[in-house]
């Protein structure tokens, strides 16, 4: 981390001035640490961006890929928006729940796995969709959700 | 014609108005949550639903967002229509599938716009059996209690918060049926303007909590027009009080002034009038006596001392008390003052007068200003005023603030001019130098003045505010000449030192205040009568008037808060709240304003006028009728009810205003003192318990720089040494605060005897 001035030598015009469209970049590095953001993290990625911490926790709260508690070592986001939900986003999220033995947004005993809800990942063309650390999955049909399961097993 | 049609009545609209607005405007009711006359649509609640009549034969009609849809001339709207009825039915069934069954618990209950919306259009009964969404609430501080359970997602708090006034600590967070409105961590909410989310929110999530600790059902509450009695502003008020108490203050909209919105000192201040400490009974030299004792004993008093007497007046006390009182003492041979502080005095007489010649505008006209210049800290003197800079800022205009502490409309500035407070003058004679000569630009920009100047010359309409108190006169002169050389567009406005300042400064004779205290001075009053002032309380001139008060025979005061002044008293008589009296302010810009009688006590207090009346009809001297005494003052002008928007006064005398002298006197040290104020400080609101606990600490606070210069370590104690005496203070180190200055809080600088821009030794204590 690059040194950072005393918060009481910076002007706060200055401060404010400085670049606030950082702050999705700041939190990504900031969540590289150990992969979510604790309060502390929040209250650091204000002072480096001249946000208020409640700016950047309505931020950090809000966009699906930073976490503001521990995840498993991968994520899976599940969509549950229109067109996922009329192709069965519900059963799988249930499915998931209930054959990984989390609820959504608990991480699996071993920490390999977190499951998520999210909105729509884009990927209405394979719906129900999903997107596991990045890679997209889709349509997550039984043979599909199965081979998934395996996979996320076998990596444990 | 601009004119639509809304179940066949004719609605009138402006360009640009959407179908709500011109509907509400003209008294048209709409149900609606998120839409709101200050923050505009948002189309977020989708209770707005109204069906627009088909335009064309081949078209069906359609339900659009009252809020969302232009009006245009000749559109046919049914609120009443049974498509629109139906959509709002489902929106209330949707919203109150989560809202808590407690209205018979909630503090909104019986004002509660969800309530009365879901009564309006709701369904008649709920079916929804399922579990409904909880959150977890926050400590947001002393003044406004959270119920999140009770959020309906209209996102009015956070666009009245973040957007119009500019916080940051509170905001929307999370998603989906999770969306949570509060701060990051629990504590108190930042902005001085807090408190308006009670009022902005349409259901119960945001409260008010001073009220909720002395809680009535608004239908139980008596009330009537008011006036804020907290600053100069003058805004419109709607206190509300209950079995002989006051209880909370809202807001009471005046279309030139206030409008929506308070500030948290409106709002809270008025504590005041429910302190423990608040004088309740008469007393005569230490004893507790009736007031007929009290009265018998003053008239005894100033019987005695013949001519030999003084009075003064405050800024902070009504029109007709002033002017009563100025009779009586002046047709009894003696002194009147309206102020305690020359220096005040000056500055207010001065500003005033230019107002008068110049012209001010209105605090709706200052949001159009396109460029500002802002001398002193506005937010903590009159902080209704900051927030109509802050809706000119994000209505575009350039704001330049000249400080010289820590302010919070300096951290939204363009121009951030940090200056020790006998610096400020010359910046602002600097400015006008650089206008006057439009080449005198880059000889040395010192704090990017030429840029502002540049700014100011450039702009349409620019605006310049002045904070009197701390200005002083010679910079209220120097401000209003910057504004007479930015040429006929230049728009002068003054944030005076009380809710009746003006009205003090037409009351008062030019030097009344020096010929008072050195009349106390040098014995020649033996009897002196203060009414709601607090001249032993002074930063500069207290300790003066505590010595001085040594010499009189008797010292007969009429307050309703505790003081110096007060626990000094000879004879006390202990006089009625605002709320619980009748009277008249006169705001910065002239406006005479009438705030009628809120309550009454169980054991009811005079108000200082009646105690007044009743000494001068005592002492036969032909004074004692109050609207005589204002009549002959304003010649001319039919006073205006409660209620009523004011009057504003036109300038009645041209007067010529003989440039100030800018004093030097008092230069003992090497300190500058600047004033270290917030936006509760103010003589009433000091006894707000509430909004009284979130001052800041007290300690002397300097600029890092000046700390590295003077070797000043960041928790080191100092001691401080004035004319009065000395002091000891915790030291505090802050960039806001401009070099060679101290900042201190008012009563550290009472204690030493210093005012703003006066002089200290200050070293460093082992
Ligand atoms: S807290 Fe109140 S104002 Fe804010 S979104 Fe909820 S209901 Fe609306
Ligand atoms: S700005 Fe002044 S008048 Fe208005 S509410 Fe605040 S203290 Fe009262
Ligand atoms: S709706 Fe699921 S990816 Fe778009
Ligand atoms: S008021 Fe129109 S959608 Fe809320």
């Amino acid at each position: 981390m690059a040194e950072q001035p005393n918060q009481n030598d910076i002007h706060p015009t200055e401060r404010i001035k400085k670049d606030r469209a950082a702050i999705v970049e700041v939190m990504m590095e900031l969540q590289a640490k150990r992969g979510f953001l604790d309060d502390q993290d929040v209250i650091e990625a204000a002072r480096r961006t001249g946000l208020s911490p409640t700016e950047v926790e309505e931020l950090a709260s809000f966009y699906t890929l930073i976490y503001r508690r521990p995840v498993g070592r991968r994520v899976l986001l599940v969509c549950d928006s229109v067109c996922c939900a009329m192709n069965g986003s519900e059963r799988l999220l249930n499915t998931l729940e209930r054959r990984l033995g989390i609820a959504l947004g608990e991480v699996s005993r071993d920490g390999a796995v977190t499951v998520l809800p999210s909105i729509c990942l884009g990927l209405c063309d394979r719906a129900p969709a999903a997107l596991l650390n990045g890679e997209a999955l889709g349509p997550l049909d039984d043979a599909r959700l199965d081979a998934l399961l395996l996979e996320l097993k076998r990596s444990r | 014609m601009t004119a639509f049609e809304i179940d066949a009545r004719q609605v009138p609209f402006n360009n640009g108005d959407n179908i709500l607005k011109a509907a509400l405007n003209a008294g048209v009711e709409i149900p609606h949550f998120c839409y709101h006359h200050a923050l505009g649509s948002l189309g977020a609640c989708r209770l707005c639903a109204v069906e627009v009549k088909p335009e064309q034969p081949e078209q069906r009609p359609r339900v659009v967002m009252a809020c969302m849809e232009p009006a245009r001339a000749g559109l046919k709207v049914s609120v009443a229509a049974p498509a629109a009825l139906r959509a709002r039915q489902g929106v209330i069934e949707f919203l109150m599938t989560n809202h808590p069954h407690d209205c018979p618990v909630c503090d909104e209950g019986g004002e509660c716009h969800l309530q009365d919306m879901t009564v309006a259009c709701g369904p008649p009964y709920r079916r929804y059996r399922g579990r409904k969404r909880t959150f977890i609430n926050q400590d947001l501080g002393p003044l406004v209690h959270h119920e999140m359970n009770r959020c309906i997602t209209c996102y009015r708090c956070t666009r009245y918060y973040q957007q119009y006034a500019l916080g940051t600590d509170l905001g929307a967070m999370r998603l989906r049926n999770e969306v949570y409105f509060g701060r990051f961590q629990d504590g108190p909410l930042e902005s001085p303007f807090a408190g308006n989310l009670v009022e902005v929110c349409p259901t119960g999530v945001f409260t008010d909590k001073v009220f909720r600790s002395r809680f009535a059902r608004v239908w139980d509450l008596d009330t009537a027009p008011s006036i804020c009695p907290h600053c100069s502003v003058g805004c419109n008020t709607l206190p509300g009080a209950r079995l002989g108490t006051l209880r909370r203050v809202r807001n009471r909209d005046h279309a030139e002034l206030n409008r929506w919105f308070l500030c948290d000192r409106g709002r809270f201040g008025h504590q005041y009038t429910e302190h423990p400490e608040r004088p309740w009974q008469a007393r005569v030299r230490g004893q507790t006596v009736n007031y007929s004792d009290a009265l018998g004993a003053a008239l005894d008093q100033l019987q005695r001392a013949g001519a030999a007497v003084a009075g003064v007046g405050s800024p902070r006390e009504d029109l007709e008390s002033n002017a009563l009182l100025q009779r009586l003492i002046i047709r009894h041979g003696g002194f009147f003052a309206a102020f305690t502080d020359p220096g005040i005095e000056a500055a207010t007489a001065h500003a005033v007068r230019y107002i008068n010649r110049m012209g001010t505008p209105t605090l709706a006209a200052m949001e159009h200003a396109d460029a500002i210049l802002v001398a002193g800290e506005l937010t903590a003197v009159a902080p209704m005023m900051d927030l109509g800079v802050r809706q000119a800022s994000r209505n575009k205009a350039k704001v330049g603030v000249i400080h010289h502490v820590a302010d919070p409309l300096a951290t939204l500035a363009d121009y951030d001019i940090r200056l020790a407070p006998r610096q400020t003058s010359v910046a602002l004679k600097r400015l006008q130098g650089m206008i006057a000569t439009t080449a005198e630009q880059s000889s040395g920009d010192e704090h990017g003045l030429a840029q502002l100047a540049a700014t100011l010359m450039h702009a349409q309409h620019p605006l310049l505010i002045g904070v009197v108190e701390t200005l002083g006169a010679y910079g209220v002169a120097a401000l209003a000449k910057l504004a007479q050389s930015l040429g006929g567009q230049a728009a002068l406005a003054y944030a005076l030192p009380g809710p009746n300042a003006y009205g003090a400064a037409i009351v008062n004779e030019d030097g009344a205040t020096q010929k008072v205290l050195e009349a106390v001075e040098t014995g020649k009053v033996r009897c002196l009568v203060v009414t709601a002032a607090d001249p032993l309380g002074d930063t500069r001139t207290g300790w003066r008037w505590r010595e001085a008060v040594g010499r009189l025979d008797s010292l007969i005061v009429m307050d309703c808060v505790d003081s110096a002044t007060v626990r000094a008293a000879d004879i006390l008589i202990p006089t009625a709240a605002w709320a619980e009296r009748s009277g008249y302010f006169i705001n910065y810009e002239g406006r005479v304003q009438c705030f009628d009688r809120v309550f009454e006590r169980d054991k009811p207090l005079p108000a200082s006028v009646a105690v007044i009346a009743d000494l001068a009809n005592a002492l036969d001297l032909g004074a004692g009728e109050p609207r005589v005494a204002i009549a002959d003052l304003l010649p001319g002008i039919a006073l205006p009810l409660a209620g009523e928007p004011g009057i504003r006064l036109t300038p009645r005398v041209r007067l010529d205003v003989p440039p100030p002298i800018e004093s030097v006197a008092g230069a003992t040290g090497h300190w500058q003192v600047g004033l270290a104020s917030w936006y509760g400080d103010d003589p009433l609101a000091d006894h707000a318990a509430a909004l009284s606990s979130l001052a800041p600490a007290s300690t002397a606070t300097i600029a890092p720089d000046t700390a590295r210069i003077a070797e000043l370590a960041t928790d080191a104690r100092v001691m401080l040494r004035g004319p009065a005496g000395s002091l000891p203070l915790p030291l505090c180190i802050d960039a806001n605060v401009a070099e060679d200055t101290v900042a201190l809080p008012r009563s550290a600088m009472c204690q030493i005897g210093v005012g703003h821009g006066g002089y200290v030794e200050l070293e460093a204590m082992p």
